[in-house]
């Protein structure tokens, strides 16, 4: 079972933490959905994992902490696939303006959702004036 | 993170130990900016003591090579963890980053061209 702060509830697979929009919970955050992961068998999928939320927790602090800054993520571990939503109350944005392609190989951006692509195996993003939620899956590796 | 740096072979090693990422970047982007306004050029970055690499780590990484291209050095990098050769190639950066599994393997190849990786070797350690 994960060490859970007072912003964390848990009740066996399934656990959410909320965290303040900044800097340091990304750190926190990884260690949590780290352990997560190892401590629900998936152990082979946990770095993988806690890097697609630090990506989608820094995309957040950078364009959309939310009035009362705190971002909260449901982490639940369901047979062969670990499910995470990372969602925000922020000011959401145009999922149109997602790039589809690759980013520029050396160019400055998109290399966070790249990065989010790349690792999961599930990932939509829903997003209006109310909020944005990452929502991410993860399966066991055949 | 700290980074370790020293001179081999006329080449400056540069190794960060922990972890690059959106906290560390800027002392990383230091050290080389460090290197490059006393014009040393050529840089081996030893990556085989990080633990954790993210996008902003990734950043600082390729912002390096494009100062090194620009000015016509040497750059290679030592990975020996086929983890973080696996975020390399998920950005395609393994196509233009010359990479090498051990620091002896870096200093006598690092003059090849275009991206290079022993895949002999991290197939092994898979």
């Amino acid at each position: 079972m994960a060490t859970l702060s007072s912003g964390a509830h848990s009740d066996g697979k399934h656990m959410d933490v909320e965290l303040p929009c900044s800097k340091k919970s990304v750190v926190r955050a990884r260690f949590k959905i780290k352990k997560f992961a190892d401590d629900h068998g998936f152990s082979a999928e946990s770095e993988d994992v806690a890097l697609a939320v630090v990506e989608a927790l820094k995309n957040v602090m950078q364009h959309a902490c939310p009035a009362d800054g705190m971002i909260r993520i449901d982490m639940k571990a369901n047979g062969d696939t670990l499910t995470l939503d990372v969602v925000d109350t922020g000011v959401g944005f145009d999922i149109e303006s997602l790039p589809i392609e690759p980013p520029e190989l050396l160019g400055n951006h998109g290399r966070g959702i790249q990065l989010i692509r790349g690792l999961m195996d599930e990932v939509s993003i829903v997003s209006d004036q109310e909020g944005t939620v990452v929502h991410m899956e993860k399966r066991h590796a055949p | 993170m700290e980074i370790q740096v020293e001179e081999k072979e006329g080449f400056h090693v540069v190794t960060p130990v922990g972890e690059l990422d959106v906290y560390t970047v800027p002392l990383f982007r230091k050290v080389i900016l460090k290197l490059e306004g006393e014009r040393r050029h050529d840089i081996i970055l030893d990556l085989t003591s990080l633990t954790f690499v993210d996008s902003s780590g990734l950043g600082s990484l390729i912002e390096t090579y494009q100062k090194s291209q620009s000015v016509h050095g040497e750059l290679a990098f030592v990975i020996d963890n086929p983890r973080l050769l696996k975020v390399l190639k998920l950005v395609d950066l393994d196509k233009v980053f010359k990479v090498y599994p051990n620091l002896g393997r870096a200093l006598q190849s690092v003059g090849i061209s275009g991206g290079y990786v022993d895949e002999e070797f991290f197939s092994d350690t898979k």
